[in-house]
């Protein structure tokens, strides 16, 4: 039987390959990204290994907070230290590092590297010691405090050369410095395409951190004992209220290396889940390609079966065949993985992330991953199929090949109805507050209903969707019509990849409109003001308060208040202490900072008790939910814990409804007035006096911050927008990775009119003797595409609307978020879908007019 | 409407020659074997005349009438059809001269599964975005009695039925010839005499002009004249033919 298999399948290569192009997709992506991942880790890998290849030691503050996607926030170390560390014995050098906020301004006053956008902009230490993680290619260490010197690729982006004045600003404001050199981040220009000024360590602790402060000591030993050893000395001769800790250079690299890979692992991941997607997806049209193909085998199947094959045997030569093309597809499908992997690099630099490029990390786990899955969806997409082949009675052989049909309508339709409805309830339930796998559970019952229900509705839908083009396209068009209809089940298993993709993306654009229009009258209603200045710099740096209070000193400003965020720990008195001993991290929480002075009037936090300047030094205000759920009423004490590792306590004095107030907590800026890790605005909004033209004064604003370079100013339609259209960029990202679906679906067409058109040869060469021109069989087949396409969009925009709807009404306990149909965004779907349709049918459309219409209607 | 004016050929010709065909030679390579499926033949049917095409298999029948009806190419020779020359035709003239001159009849699978018995019989006028006559298509449906079946589907009719439309078909946009390659091939004798009959009848009450390719002597009775073919060329032909004529002619062909 084998034997059998591997002749019907060498005989089938067009098949084969048709049917591998589907695994070959759905493993590329898979690979694609694996591949890509595995090369970025190992880039950051050998880069740090390489940064800190000089380093034995490195000493830190114990006190830390964590912050939401693996990052943490860790306490300045006072520079005097440092003198103590080059004491111990086998230390033959010890210098300061910083890694802060700092921008660039380049020479058109435009601060580089992208505001939000773009990779991070650091400020930090050149040091002359062997041991500093930067080395000078060009010109010299910057000395004292009007000198810095810049990354290589800064430089070079910026146009700047040695002897230029380079403005930057930071936390303490915006100066010039001169630049003297220019440096490399071990052998490379600059990791990962952030910019980085570097100053001598004086000047960098005054104008990044705080006069007197770094953020980590980095030692370089004699090499005379171990780096265990020398940490234990160093650890020995700190005294231990210091709160510090002294972890081996290995320690520290490993330790580095993690973090980028827990950021990256975000991003990868979601790649990963959105690859994974594609691949079902594929699946899919794997499960079609085998269906199709196995009808079309039906007679040969039941010859075989006539002659004596059993059943098993049968289905054995399909799955061998099946099996066959997973490993094959699966090979391929990896190595065009690889190419892959180089064009997310080029997209991910063309956005700015520069990757350094160290070589391929193909690693053995990325291979077996692809492999194993795609050969075991092919193996699985093939079963069915396989066993309704072995089912064929023999008597088949000698009938013609039947038309598929779509069974017992009425049943189709009541298990359909009643799965969806099932998953319309673990929807429901998921967005309340059962777990999220019930969520899944929801969305995979509801796209299982319509699935089975496909062949029910694939029929009558596309004799619908067919009326205007058989009415406009002529015999061609009543052709395509009754072409798309009369394979119910064939039809709906082409148009099912269609519709997932589309009821995703309409799913998550109704979502998301209703979100944004929530957002839109929550923010108009809480911001009185006239103009907003604010900076999305990623929890990083922000709007220094000293720009905030020149702004209130212009002429024709009302009113001026600054909005920002920072991190504490907080302990709950009404939870046990947390078992963690000093040093361990802990979970942060985001604190707005606000100031209580100016704030009434101009932005309205939804206070829904007690008074904002009740703050003080002590004072907090809670999110009543947050509060509610946590048991703490008006007068609760809080131990914050802020950054530097002062612990406050105190004391709740009111609640805001949390709409408005980006966090939970909310606090006045004084209660960190006095760290030495600053703290800065992320959002100032600005009233005009009455009397003042709007516009003057927002270009007077602009003179200050444009040069110190730093914020967006927007009008308060404008600011109200740029809040509602933050979930756009959520949105583009999903829309990007549903297009991987989009693109295996079309690629199912495709190979389903091919498999068509080759099905249907005998009829094509009858149209054509009978007086079919070329451009009339093209007109048939392009029309047939379309519809299939349409059919999976528009069952997609209404599955993925009522998905939509459910999600919003379950979200929404108050019943204030209106649920809207992206009217725009649905029209747009379905035109694609239609322009998708008539691409796919272009290579098919060719293929059926190359068929032989002798050769066709010859009747054996 | 045609882009087919009579010529001057074709006046002259008129009332006596539908097509012909001209030192007509088909060779076919495969591999190194060349195959003369055709070997200069010379052969016109006349009009409102039913010839039949006899020979052994693989005599070149099939190829003769698919060159003639414009669905194949000669190697060397020309092919006529009212006086136009085919091989000067290209691929979009030769489909509307199929339209439009030209009607089919095959062994089977003649039919378009998704359309109905009428649909099927106004195909080629709609494929062309013509009516038709509409008297001459009501003789014709009546000729063929289905006009209860107009709204079936083929999959509904039984083999006879559908080879009744077909004929319809075939008839329905008054071409100027008929082929049909072994039209009851398929058919049990009974089914296949009444078939037979309403191609007779098409052309004795009608005035159409049929050619079918059969190896069965009965079937070829029903014609006017037979033409021979044997290995690749004419090998005779026969007036006025009977069963028993013809099937004596070719045991003394096969001699
Ligand atoms: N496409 C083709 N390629 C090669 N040889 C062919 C092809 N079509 C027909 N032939 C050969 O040409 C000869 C005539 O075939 P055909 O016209 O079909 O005969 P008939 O219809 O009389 O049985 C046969 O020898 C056949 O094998
Ligand atoms: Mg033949």
């Amino acid at each position: 039987m084998f034997r059998l298999a591997v002749k019907m399948t060498v005989a089938r290569t067009g098949r084969l390959i048709l049917t591998s192009l589907a695994v070959i997709l759905g493993t590329a992506f898979l690979s694609g990204t694996f591949v890509f991942r595995d090369t970025i880790n190992q880039t950051f890998d050998r880069l740090f290994a390489d940064v800190f290849r000089d380093v034995n030691a490195y000493v830190r503050s114990t006190t830390f907070l964590e912050l939401d996607f693996g990052g943490e926030q860790r306490a300045a170390t006072p520079i005097s230290l440092l003198s103590v560390v080059r004491s111990v014995e086998g230390v033959t050098s010890a210098t300061g590092d910083i890694q802060a906020f700092a921008r660039v301004i380049g020479k058109d006053g435009e601060p580089l590297g992208s505001e939000g956008n773009g990779p991070p902009t650091f400020g930090s230490i050149a040091s002359a010691d062997s041991v500093g993680l930067w080395s000078v290619s060009e010109g010299r260490l910057p000395i004292g405090p009007t000198e810095l010197i810049l990354d290589q690729a800064t430089a070079t982006n910026g146009k700047f050369v040695v002897g230029d004045t380079v403005r930057v600003v930071a936390v303490r404001g915006s100066r010039e410095f001169t630049m003297v050199g220019i440096a490399n981040y071990g052998d490379i220009s600059s990791p990962g395409g952030a910019t980085f000024a570097l100053f001598d360590q004086p000047t960098a602790s005054e104008f990044l951190l705080q006069p007197g402060f770094v953020d980590a000591i980095l030692v370089e030993g004699d090499d005379s004992v171990s780096d265990e050893q020398l940490t234990q000395r160093i650890d020995a001769a700190l005294a231990d209220d210091l709160k510090l800790e002294t972890l081996t250079g290995a320690e520290i690299t490993a330790e580095v290396q993690g973090q980028i890979k827990n950021v990256l692992s975000i991003f990868s991941t979601f790649l990963i889940v959105f690859s994974y997607i594609a691949l079902g997806i594929g699946a899919f049209v794997i499960y079609n390609v085998f269906s199709i193909t196995a009808a079309q085998r039906m007679r040969e199947n039941a010859l075989l079966r006539a002659i004596g094959a059993s059943r098993r045997q049968v289905s054995r030569v399909l799955l061998i065949e099946s099996t066959a093309m997973g490993v094959v597809g699966s090979l391929i499908g990896f190595g065009v993985g690889i190419l892959l992997s180089q064009l997310l690099s080029a997209l991910l630099k063309a956005t700015g992330f520069a990757v350094p490029s160290r070589g391929l990390a193909i690693s053995m786990s990325a291979f077996v991953n692809t492999f194993v899955a795609g050969v075991l969806v092919t193996i699985l997409a093939a079963w069915l199929p396989a066993r309704r082949a072995g089912r064929v009675p023999p008597l088949a052989a000698l009938r013609d090949t039947a038309l598929d049909t779509a069974g017992n309508l009425t049943r189709r339709i009541i298990i359909g109805l009643t799965i969806m409805a099932l998953g319309g309830v673990g929807l429901v339930s998921g967005m309340r507050d059962a777990p999220i796998q019930v969520l899944g559970l929801g969305v995979l019952g509801m796209f299982t209903g319509i699935l089975v229900l496909g062949p029910a509705i694939a029929r009558p839908v596309a004799l619908t969707l067919g009326i205007p083009i058989a009415k406009l396209r002529g015999p061609s068009g009543v052709m395509a019509r009754q072409n798309a209809a009369r394979n119910p089940k064939r039809t709906s298993r082409t148009a099912a990849p269609v519709l997932l993709g589309v009821a995703l993306v309409t799913a998550f654009t109704a979502l998301a409109a209703s979100i944004r229009s929530e957002i839109r009258d929550t923010f108009g209603n809480a911001f009185s003001g006239d103009i907003a200045l604010t900076v999305d710099a990623r929890g990083f740096g922000g709007i220094p308060l000293s720009i905030t209070d020149q702004i209130a000193d212009l002429d024709g400003v009302a009113q001026v208040t600054g909005v920002g965020f920072t991190s504490v720990r907080l302990s709950d008195p009404n939870e046990p202490p947390a078992l963690t001993q000093a040093g361990a991290g802990q979970r942060g929480v985001f604190v707005q900072t606000i100031n209580p002075a100016t704030i009434t009037g101009l932005f309205d936090l939804g206070v829904t008790e007690g008074d904002l300047t009740s703050l003080g030094k002590d004072g907090i205000f809670v999110a009543a939910d947050r509060a509610t759920e946590k048991g703490w009423g008006i007068g609760t004490r809080l131990q914050v814990t802020r950054i530097d590792g002062a612990v406050i306590d105190a004391e709740i004095r009111g609640f805001v409804s949390g709409e408005t107030s980006f966090a939970n907590y909310v606090a006045s800026r004084e209660m960190f007035a006095d760290t030495p890790s600053p703290i800065f605005d992320a959002f100032v909004y600005i009233k005009v006096a009455e009397g003042s033209a709007v516009d003057e004064v927002q270009t007077r604003i602009a003179a200050i911050t444009s040069d110190v370079g730093i914020g967006t100013l927007l009008s308060k339609e404008q600011f109200i927008d740029e809040q509602a259209a933050q979930i756009n960029q959520i949105l583009a990202l999903i829309y990007g990775m549903l297009a991987l679906s989009i693109i295996i679906a079309i690629v199912g067409i495709v190979i389903t009119l091919l498999l068509s058109v080759f099905e249907r040869r005998r009829e094509i060469g009858l149209l054509r003797a009978v007086g079919m021109s070329k451009s009339q069989v093209r007109t048939t087949v392009r029309w047939e595409s379309v519809i299939t396409s349409l059919l999976g969009a528009v069952s997609g925009v209404v599955l993925g609307v009522v998905m939509g709807f459910v999600v919003v009404a379950a979200l929404d306990d108050e019943g204030n978020i209106a649920f809207k149909v992206p009217i725009n965004e649905t029209l747009s779907i379905v035109l694609i879908a239609f322009v998708l349709g008539v691409i796919a049918a272009i290579y098919p459309a060719w293929r059926a007019t190359r068929v032989n219409i002798v050769e066709a209607i010859a009747t054996t | 409407m045609s882009i087919f004016p009579p010529t001057a050929a074709e006046t002259t010709t008129a009332g006596t020659i539908a097509a012909h065909a001209v030192s007509a030679s088909k060779i076919y390579v495969t591999g190194d074997s060349e195959v003369h499926a055709l070997d200069g033949v010379d052969v016109s049917f006349e009009k409102g005349k039913f010839t039949a095409i006899m020979g052994p298999s693989g005599s070149g029948k099939s190829t003769l009438m698919h060159c003639v009806a414009g669905l194949d190419s000669l190697t060397t020779g020309s092919v006529f059809i009212s006086d136009i020359d085919l091989s000067l035709l290209n691929d979009k003239q030769l489909t509307e001269l199929r339209r439009e001159k030209v009607g089919f009849i095959f062994q089977a699978f003649n039919l378009i599964p998704t359309l109905s018995a009428e649909e099927n019989i106004l195909l080629p006028l709609s494929l062309g975005r013509r009516k038709g006559d509409a008297v001459w298509i009501d003789r014709v449906i009546d000729t063929i009695s289905l006009r209860d079946r107009l709204n079936h589907r083929p999959s509904e009719l039984s083999g006879g039925q559908q080879q009744r439309v077909a004929i319809a078909r075939a008839l329905a946009s008054q071409p100027a010839i008929i082929f049909a390659d072994e039209p009851t091939g398929n058919l049990d004798s009974k089914t296949g005499s009444e078939v037979l009959t309403f191609m007779r009848q098409a052309v004795t009450d009608l005035g159409q002009t049929i050619v079918m390719v059969t190896h069965d002597a009965v079937a070829a009775s029903y014609a006017d004249r037979i033409v021979f073919l044997a290995d690749g060329k004419i090998a005779g032909e026969m007036f006025a033919p009977t069963a028993q004529k013809v099937l004596d002619y070719l045991k003394h062909l096969g001699e």
